[in-house]
């Protein structure tokens, strides 16, 4: 870390143009779809510094010290619950955790009556995660605070993409994406991973290889089409394949998501067995990544599966180093969102909304 | 409304030389002590600092850079600066006798967040405090051991310091507001 | 005076509306005229000519009959928390309507004769003239096993039957269904959905739902029901020539073919659409707020909302969940298409009120339905205004469109359901009167409904009613009119 950097020369992107001095003024983080990208960069910085942190004998600063950070979690996921905890901890707010296997949910209690009850009972920040897409933008219509998305249904898992990019960024030269070949392999048609790292690295410039069984590309291929071209200001096109020697070929990273025993039940796929044969990241496929490749994995992983269990050990793999980022990142985005709402650029009170933005083309 | 000129580059100079002296006097010598500088004006005038002590005592102290933003209790500030810059401490605090150096000693609070945050990293023999220039209204008990000058202020009056490794020149001034273009960071509580 | 405002319900004694523009679609004349109504009754239309009828343009105050609603939901028995028959006639009477036909899909449906008897009393109590027809339940219960009491419901005066909310559970029942009321002489109402292909769906299969990681209700979902339909149909008519099918609100462009090419095929069928269908688009869930046909390319291809810049509204917006699904502007366009040349003669509303804790809730699980009733006629207004759609053309598509419909069944032919909804002298007034210059915010002030599930909340429409005449009878006035 350089003391005394002047923002403006800092080189994150090998060979852009400087940074600009950016403002973050999002009130919630539902998804990275608004985010632009000097405020992704910006979340990189922050995130740097909060690595920093990480690496001190006390591991923690005041900043958020007195602000109450709720997790709302109804899907159960202990990992990330304790990433975000971890993370708010470190920033030495208050955290309540509420998991609704325990809570007044299983009475029935709406996800509105129980967003208003927390806020009530003092809820700042609520991190949230939800089987159903869209939930977290109901949300933020009815909480006066800020909502930060920790997964929602299919959709979007903007902290997962974010340490994705950061993890990314820290291996390849220079920390820029533009032109290497990323390759995601698994049930893409269910993976709010997937979409969220769509938005992401199409705006980092990067070449995005979406890759699985046709049952699990289902209307992929369509959105494809629709960004082919250079649609979207500030994304760039991404592919689509059922090939997965094709995904992996030469990539800079190689990523698997994670297969669930359902999708056999609903009759997309014959057996995991078949899938590991066919799909899954065995040291075989994987060296025909760039020899400097890595291997990444959202977690948790079905070992065997998607991913081979010495791929998943070997020096190229990265996913504790996924981990150890996502606490980084999600301290960075607590940082942000708090000091948001009391900044000069808040939003009004119950004006949620904001609308994908039109990047720049050049960054 | 015109600025008005409190220190010119030659009279910034003597009183780094000045206060490098009284640094060492306090301690009897050089031993144990380390400059930390407060980020961003506070850290080119650690580094001039030590290099004053250099050359009059021949022995190279260690410098470290000091963030405070994680520190502030005043989160509203994120919003308009949201960009961190860095904290280096490339040596042991434990025991260690810390000067920490500033450009403006205003109300004090930023003195308090810097002693907090260097406590995080360890726990040094004491903790010292040199600035160019001691504005007043403190609403802290802080009080500076080493001071380049004391200029009565208004609280409507803004100092900006500029050095020359971030502003390109060296001058201390006085302005009733702050200019279009102007680094809020230049002024600090 | 009762419940419903002043007025409400008497006979109109004397109403008169000068230099207005009046549309006839049983006559298909339109221009400037006088109307005047004594007692109740449609005295006199004069069709103004030469200088008396300089300055009167289609773009002011224009009478027409009365709408007639051949699909909507007014939830009383058993769901009032959503609407009654009171309120659901009162806004319906907003809307222009006066006669709505009502789905069976109450609680305890509407499948054997006491329960029409309870919805009939309820509109008798409410004081509202708007005339309420109904639909029975294809099955007991709609449970989709064995017919309902048909022949008694026919008795006590259903148009027609439907399981509506659901299609008609399995092949073999819809045929029975469609032998037993084509003996009887009505028509089976079809709600066409592939329940196995659309399990757990939440938004229209396609781009937009791939993007906010919704789970896709295929195009296939409604062409395979309309196929299934189809077909049965075919083969029941060669025992019943009586059988009559109606498909209502379709939304895509491959059934409203099939309908086509059924129709043109000598099928006894007869389909409608709904406004939504025609002029929003699944875009709407990702926060798009432009008209479905603002959304079309030169090429007839769907824009893409997120290259257009046209997100302007918060997403996952749960009024906009409905069955059928809202889709592309391309089947929106279809729609249109299928209005323009017949295959649809009928815009219905689907009127579907939902209460705010059905729909204040995650996307995935809000109730389906749109609050449309109030609102059908400037959506019609808004496509007329765009040059989509002829005025006249509107407004045949709200009377004469589902009169004509209903007259295709032989039993229902011969009711008051049938009649030819023109301005007709001496027949009782049965008409409203809009006005083309004003424009109205909907609001959930604004709407009389009870369902504040409405889309188009917070959006200016063009055209406010500022009367409705009901049999003679006041249905809605305008407040701030001064008609009279």
């Amino acid at each position: 870390m350089s003391v005394d950097t002047e923002p403006a020369a800092v080189a994150h992107a090998a060979g852009s143009a400087p940074t600009q001095e950016v403002v973050w003024h999002h009130r919630h983080l539902l998804d990275v779809d608004v985010v632009t990208w000097p405020e992704i960069e910006l979340i990189m910085r922050t995130t740097d510094e909060m690595k920093g942190i990480l690496a001190r004998p006390i591991r923690k600063v005041p900043a958020l010290n007195g602000r109450r950070v709720t997790t709302l979690f109804y899907e159960a996921s202990t990992r990330t619950r304790v990433s975000f905890e971890t993370a708010a901890r470190n920033l030495s707010a208050d955290v309540v955790s509420i998991s609704t296997a325990t809570s007044s949910v299983t009475k029935g209690e709406s996800l509105v009556d129980t967003i208003r009850t927390l806020e009530a009972l003092g809820a700042e920040i609520l991190v949230m995660r939800h089987s159903v897409s869209g939930a977290p933008y109901l949300a933020a219509e009815v909480f006066g605070g800020h909502v930060l998305n920790g997964g929602d249904g299919w959709h979007a898992h903007p902290t997962q993409a974010l340490l994705d990019l950061y993890t990314m960024r820290q291996h390849l030269p220079g920390g820029d994406l533009r032109g290497r070949k990323v390759a995601i392999v698994g049930d893409i048609l269910h993976s709010r991973v997937a979409r969220s790292n769509i938005w992401s690295l199409t705006a980092a410039g990067a070449d995005l290889w979406l890759c699985g069984p046709a049952t699990l590309l289902r209307g992929m291929d369509r959105w494809a089409t629709a960004w082919g071209g250079g649609a979207i200001p500030g994304h760039g096109r991404f592919h689509v394949t059922s090939d997965v020697d094709t995904a992996v070929r030469d990539a800079d990273v190689v990523m698997a998501l994670r297969i669930q025993r359902e999708r056999m039940q609903g009759g997309l796929l014959p057996s995991l067995r078949e899938y590991a044969a066919r799909f899954g990241l065995n040291a075989e496929r994987v060296s025909r990544a760039k020899g400097e490749a890595i291997v990444m994995h959202p977690g948790p992983m079905n070992e065997g599966v998607e991913i081979a269990p010495d791929v998943a050990i070997s020096g190229r793999a990265v996913i504790t180093e996924q981990v150890a980022n996502g606490v980084a990142v999600r301290m960075a985005l607590l940082y942000l969102l708090a000091g948001a709402h009391e900044g000069a650029h808040a939003h009004e009170a119950g004006h949620a909304h904001e609308a994908p933005h039109a990047r720049e083309a050049a960054r | 409304m015109t600025d008005r000129q409190i220190m010119t580059g030659d009279e910034i100079r003597r009183a780094i030389v000045r206060i490098s002296h009284e640094i060492v006097e306090k301690q009897a010598g050089t031993q144990g002590l380390a400059l930390v500088g407060i980020q961003r004006r506070g850290v080119p005038l650690a580094r001039r600092i030590a290099a004053a002590i250099e050359e009059h005592e021949e022995v190279r102290l260690p410098v470290g850079a000091l963030d405070i933003t994680f520190y502030r209790d005043d989160l509203s500030l994120v919003a308009q600066q949201p960009i961190v810059k860095g904290t280096d401490l490339p040596f042991d605090l434990n025991g260690a006798t810390v000067v920490l150096v500033d450009d403006v000693l205003y109300t004090g609070r930023t003195i308090r967040c810097a002693m907090d945050a260097l406590i995080d990293f360890g726990r040094p023999r004491a903790i010292r405090l040199a600035v160019l220039i001691d504005r007043g209204h403190r609403e802290l008990p802080i009080r500076a051991d080493h001071v380049g000058k004391n200029v009565p202020t208004s609280r409507e009056e803004i100092v900006m310091v500029r050095v020359e490794e971030i502003d390109g020149n060296d001058e201390v001034s006085i302005g009733r507001q702050l200019r279009a273009g102007e680094p809020a960071a230049a002024e600090h509580p | 005076m009762n419940a419903l405002g002043p007025g409400v319900g008497d006979v109109v004694e004397r109403f008169e509306l000068e230099k207005a523009w009046l549309v006839d679609p049983v006559s298909g004349r339109e221009g400037p005229g006088e109307i005047v109504v004594i007692d109740g009754v449609l005295e006199s239309v004069v069709w103004l000519e030469g200088e008396e009828a300089k300055g009167v343009t289609d773009k002011g105050v224009v009478v027409a009959p009365g709408f007639f609603d051949l699909h909507a939901h007014f939830r009383e028995p058993g769901f009032e928390d959503a609407e009654t028959v009171a309120t659901a006639a009162a806004a319906a009477a907003h809307g222009g309507y006066t006669t709505v036909a009502v789905m069976p899909n109450t609680s305890p449906a509407l499948d054997e004769p006491g329960v029409l008897e309870r919805i009939r009393s309820a509109a008798r109590a409410s004081g509202s003239p708007v005339e309420v027809l109904a639909f029975g339940a294809v099955s007991a219960g709609r449970a989709g096993e064995q017919l309902s009491a048909m022949g008694e419901l026919a008795d006590a005066g259903v148009i027609g039957y439907s399981d509506d909310g659901a299609p008609v559970r399995t092949p073999t029942l819809l045929r029975s269904a469609l032998l037993y009321s084509g003996m009887l002489g009505l028509p089976i109402v079809e709600h066409a959905e592939d329940l196995e292909l659309t399990a757990n769906a939440e938004a229209s299969e396609g781009y937009v739902a791939s993007v906010l990681g919704l789970a896709g209700w295929p195009t296939a979902a409604e062409v395979n029901a309309v196929s299934r339909d189809l077909a049965v149909l075919a083969d029941a008519l060669r025992d019943e020539p009586r059988v009559r099918l109606h498909l209502t609100h379709l939304s895509t462009a491959a059934s409203l073919d099939l309908v086509r090419r059924a129709k043109a095929a000598g099928l006894p069928v007869t389909c409608d659409v709904t406004p939504h269908h025609l002029a929003l688009a699944d875009e709407w869930i990702a926060g798009a707020r432009r008209w479905a046909w603002e959304a079309l390319a030169a090429d007839g291809s769907s824009r893409d909302p997120w290259a257009d810049g046209a997100l302007t509204a918060p997403p996952y917006n749960t009024s906009l969940r409905v069955n059928p699904p809202l889709r592309t502007p391309t089947d929106a366009a279809a729609c249109l298409a299928a209005l323009l040349d017949g295959t649809a003669s009928a815009v219905v509303t689907d009127h579907a009120p939902h209460t705010v804790v059905d729909k204040e809730v995650e996307f995935g699980k809000a109730s389906n339905g749109v609050s449309g009733i109030e609102t059908a006629l400037g959506v019609l207004l808004a496509l007329v205004d765009a040059a989509k759609l002829p005025l006249a053309r509107a407004i045949a598509a709200l009377t004469t469109g589902p009169a004509a419909i209903v007259a295709g069944w032989p039993a229902a032919a011969t009711t008051p359901a049938a009649r030819k909804r023109g301005l007709t002298e001496g027949a009782p007034a049965d008409l409203v009167v809009f006005d083309r210059a004003d424009r109205w915010i909907v609001t959930e002030e604004s709407l009389r409904s009870k369902g504040k599930n409405s889309p188009l909340i917070g959006r200016e429409l063009p055209g406010r009613v500022l009367l409705t005449i009901a049999g003679g009878r006041l249905a809605y006035e305008d407040p701030q009119a001064g008609e009279e």
